[in-house]
């Protein structure tokens, strides 16, 4: 009880600070005077009266010193201290001050940025009962992406016939369109869910009821569940919303009810606003299929789950292998699911991991400069160090304080950081989204969101913390360390150690090696995308401008579209800057695609190897319009229409089938078609679906030889920027077809970036981030030379008596910054090598055996290295031999 | 003489003495309290400041004194410490406690010596 009391007193003494320092001071002057009156009384001099009462008192400043501490709560007053006389040293260094901090709100800054993206991608759990039991359900075919997509019927046969999930989900994520009383019309983001969805999360409604298993009925009544965001948006919160009627896609249906608050859906990034039975996509979609998710029961380890799956999954493997025998190679995976479905984490999972470790060494970076400054500055600071050891602060008590001050420093460059983050964040989603944003569309369906969240805010502080610790703790002790008695002794000069000069060092060495990794890495990925865009295209990426049409709400039937086409084709090509124009099914690396099996008289191949050839339905000058070379033969025309079918292959398709003979006049047929195409020309190979496949066999037919144009993707060529003919694209568009929508514009080149933009992404930061950190290494090596060079200038005034040259002065330095650049060059290109060995694990195709990044980061250090030995070199060369020897 | 005090103090026993000093003196500034024990042990303590004043702001911060400024007789300004009624209940139980503790090692050491 009176400990307690006793606590909060001085707690609010601590808060009040209600006996200030002048109180406790005059209290002990009285008492030594007093003291002295009396010895006076005894007959002593006044001179030593006041002596004998200044012993017999003991010292006022211990007193002091004790009562410091009795009074409040002598850690929390101490921190106050430490904390105040941090921020007067720092204050008195403001240059100091300013890039210590600067570089750490760099280093914490990019941290935190990252670790936003990362947090909500990675680590998150779902809003869900035990996020922990879910696990999501993979189909793997070699060498390309995984992807959670099952039939129908074998998510049926998945769920009949398991004994590893209490439950199996589905999910589909869709565009659906609404309209309904006092609602316009708007495309929506929905999603389709399987009957046992929510009860196997264990969410509750909102409002009303959630979608149940006897809604999920071929035969069932169309019913529907919104998210609270379309409740609270659409609906103002209306608790009339359930029982509403709307039209989704066309077809009725009723809201029964609002989905919980916090939860937006299993899928990352997805944010639908309305989620309606799977049953209502099986109905409208004969090729329906869903993303699975399964609960582990309790006690039933993922890997019991793996091996049961994989039994399971012969089934559906035997079936697609019955059309295609090379889908035998399929597997099936299963991964947690409890942050939620991996499609994104997939794409940008690893890249994010990626630059996690890069910010990682760039904050390293940071700290070791900041290190190698304080280290510096506590040469300056010995003696007054040594000063208060021997007026009796303790050891531990001044390591405290110069942990303080190096953790001040951690957390104004963290809140510096922070603030640096709050706008590289929104500048990292655009850049993770760009490409996609297009003219006039909804946002895509799956939408990365970062914020600057308490637990971000709590991972920066904590982050702030450790470097501030890091940094800090081997200048501390290294201050400590050298004994006080010595150097007070010594000149100011002559005060720091030998190991602290090589301390001193090895950090410039450790920051040179750091960014050496940093730098050669950031190499290796920018090649990699210089690659990916460049190196096998066949297409011309740039000058393109990319614009999607679709005609269903047109009232123009697609039979009759060739006509209107044709002419619409022919209007593009008229406008000023354009210089050519086509249509076709697909367009380069848009991501999606058709493909069928070919037969070709007289070719056989057994039936693993027989493969998909990607099919494109084309116009003529396609191939102009796209930069693909025509190597034999001519190109479609309009005139083909009405005529015997026509193809053109490419010449990976004319290699494989007609062998080195020339494919021209040579016949084939699409499987399950009777029909034959005569090849009428041979066109270079063109990468089709992804940038990170080599090109497929692909043949393009004439689209305007099908009996219905199904090709709605125009293209047009220009001379000048494609987005200059945007707008009057867009009206020749509206003049030739008034009804017709206009779903997408975009440029070719945009279309290939947003298909790249996790190598984007990794390119530009680790670039970013590798060039922040070789400034800072320059800032570090200036700051060592700068410092090394002023406590030398007696030298060098005396070397320069000696005879020694401006020249020879300025040599010196000069090799003295390409030693250390050196030193952590051959420190640095092991790690380098192995940094290179471990990205490659993680990021495929990427250009490991290229030397030139590692050479690129050398030659760049030893750049920075000089740069930064520049301003020292000339100030050691301008030393005036007198004015230096002066001095000594 | 040292900085030390010429007789060590036991723990908690300079309270006891403080708070006696003051419920029988009444108020006192600091000086006063340390002549008061001076002259009571022959000379035997001499409490310096670094163990005074903490202890003073410590019974303070119990509850036990209060302490105010005041004037001296030769009108100069001190700090003024007056036992409060805790510091009497303090004061009382404390006495039986260290008599208690007296009797038991009188005790001891006359059998033992």
């Amino acid at each position: 009880m009176a400990t307690m009391r006793e606590w909060l007193r001085r707690l609010s003494g601590t808060i009040r600070r209600d006996r200030a320092d002048q109180d406790l001071e005059e209290e002990l002057r009285l008492h030594v005077e007093l003291l002295a009156e009396a010895a006076q009384r005894q007959g002593h001099s006044p001179e030593a009266a006041a002596r004998r009462a200044r012993l017999q008192a003991g010292g006022t400043a211990q007193a002091m010193e004790s009562m410091r501490d009795q009074r409040g709560l002598p850690w929390l007053e101490d921190l106050g201290r430490d904390a105040q006389l941090g921020l007067r040293m720092m204050r008195r260094n403001p240059l100091f001050s300013a890039v210590a901090i600067l570089s750490l709100a760099l280093g914490i800054g990019a941290n935190t940025a990252i670790f936003s993206l990362v947090n909500p991608l990675m680590l998150r759990a779902l809003p869900v009962r035990e996020p922990a039991q879910l696990v999501e359900l993979l189909s793997k075919f070699p060498g390309e992406p995984r992807n959670n997509a099952f039939r129908w019927n074998v998510y049926e046969h998945f769920r009949d016939h398991n004994h590893v999930f209490s439950d199996l989900i589905g999910l589909l994520p869709r565009r659906a369109e609404v309209s309904g009383d006092a609602l316009a019309a708007e495309t929506v983001s929905a999603e389709y869910a399987t009957g046992n969805f929510f009860p196997a999360l264990g969410l509750e409604p909102a409002l009303g009821r959630l979608i149940r298993a006897e809604d999920d009925q071929l035969n069932a009544d169309v019913v529907a569940v919104v998210s609270w965001s379309y409740w609270q948006n659409r609906f103002n919160h209306h608790p009339g919303i359930v029982g509403r009627r709307i039209v989704v896609d066309g077809a009725p249906a009723t809201i029964v009810g609002v989905a919980p608050r916090a939860f937006r859906s299993v899928l990352f990034g997805s944010r639908p606003d309305v989620w309606l039975p799977a049953a209502v996509g099986r109905r409208n979609d004969s090729r329906f299929a869903l993303g699975l998710v399964g609960r582990l029961k309790p006690g039933v380890s993922i890997e019991q789950a793996r091996a049961e799956m994989r039994v399971l999954d012969r089934w559906r493997i035997e079936e697609a292998a019955k059309t295609a025998p090379f889908l035998r190679q399929l597997t099936i995976e299963l991964e947690p699911a409890g942050a939620g479905l991996s499609l994104l984490r997939d794409y940008y999972g690893r890249p994010l991991l990626v630059l996690m470790a890069i910010v990682a060494l760039l904050l390293l970076i940071a700290c070791t400069n900041v290190a190698g400054m304080l280290l510096a500055r506590g040469t300056a600071r010995q003696r007054e160090l040594a000063v208060r050891v021997s007026l009796g602060a303790a050891g531990f008590r001044l390591m405290r304080q110069m942990l303080t001050e190096s953790v001040l420093l951690a957390g104004l460059g963290g809140a510096l950081g922070t603030a640096l983050a709050y706008f590289g964040v929104d500048a990292l989603v655009r850049i993770v989204m760009s490409g996609r944003g297009v003219v006039g569309l909804a946002g895509p369906l799956q939408q990365i969101e970062a914020h600057l969240d308490a637990e971000v805010l709590m991972f920066t502080a904590a982050v702030s913390l450790l470097a501030g610790i890091l940094f800090g703790i081997a200048p501390a002790w290294h201050a400590l360390r050298s004994a006080p008695a010595q150097s007070l002794r010594e000149t100011g000069t002559a005060g720091d150690a030998r190991s602290k000069r090589l301390f001193g060092r090895g950090l410039i060495v450790a920051q040179v090696a750091i960014s050496l990794v940093l730098l050669s890495t950031a190499g290796v990925f920018i090649s990699h995308l210089w690659n990916l865009r460049n190196v096998g295209l066949g297409f011309n990426r740039h000058g393109v401008l990319l614009v999607t049409l679709d005609p269903s709400r047109s009232g123009m039937a697609p039979e009759r579209l060739f006509q209107p086409y044709q002419d619409l084709l022919s209007r593009l090509e008229a406008i000023p800057g354009v210089r050519a124009a086509t249509l076709s099914g697909v367009t380069p690396i848009h991501g999606a695609g058709s493909a069928r099996f070919v037969n070709v008289p007289g070719f056989q191949e057994p039936p693993m190897a027989r493969q998909y050839t990607s099919l494109n339905w084309v116009a003529p000058r396609y191939f102009e319009t796209f930069g693909t070379p025509l190597v034999a033969g001519r190109d479609f025309q309009f005139a083909d229409q009405g005529q015997a079918r026509v193809a053109i292959v490419n010449q990976s398709m004319a290699r494989y089938y007609f062998g080195d003979g020339n494919a021209v006049g040579r016949q084939f047929t699409l499987d399950g078609q009777d029909r034959a195409y005569e090849v009428i020309g041979v066109v270079g190979d063109a990468k089709y679906l992804d940038l990170h496949n080599a090109a497929p066999r692909t043949v393009y037919l004439n689209a305007f030889q099908e009996s219905r144009m199904f090709s709605h993707r125009f293209s047009i060529r220009t001379d000048t920027a494609p987005s200059a003919v945007a707008g009057d694209v867009q009206r020749t568009v509206a003049e030739v077809m008034p009804a017709m929508a206009i779903t997408r514009v975009t440029t070719l080149a945009d279309q290939v970036d947003a298909s790249i933009v996790p190598e984007r992404l990794v390119a530009m930061l680790s670039m970013l981030f590798g060039s922040l950190g070789a400034v800072l290494v320059g800032i570090g090596l200036y700051g060592l030379l700068a410092y090394t060079v002023s406590r030398r200038t007696n030298e060098i005034g005396i070397r320069m008596a000696l005879g020694a040259t401006r020249h020879d002065m300025i040599k010196m330095v000069l090799a003295g910054a390409a030693g250390l650049v050196a030193a952590g060059l051959i420190v640095g290109a092991p790690f380098a090598w192995w940094g290179r060995q471990l990205a490659s694990r993680w990021i495929v195709n990427l250009p490991i055996d290229n030397p030139w990044p590692i050479a690129f980061g050398a030659i760049a250090m030893m750049v920075v290295g000089l740069a930064a030995a520049y301003l020292p070199a000339r100030h050691a060369a301008r030393v005036a031999p007198a004015e230096a020897l002066r001095h000594l | 003489m040292s900085n030390k005090d010429k007789a060590g103090v036991l723990q908690g026993t300079l309270d006891l003495m403080v708070l006696q000093t003051l419920a029988t003196l009444g108020p006192q500034h600091g000086y006063a309290i340390a002549a008061r024990l001076e002259q009571v042990s022959g000379g035997a303590l001499q409490l310096n400041m670094g163990t005074l004043y903490p202890a003073l702001m410590r019974l303070e911060q119990r509850g036990l004194l209060r302490g105010e400024w005041g004037v001296t007789d030769n009108s100069r300004k001190a700090r003024f410490y007056a036992i409060t009624a805790a510091g009497r209940r303090q004061l009382g139980a404390g006495k039986a406690e260290w008599d208690r503790m007296a009797d038991i090692m009188r005790t001891l050491l006359h059998e033992q010596g």
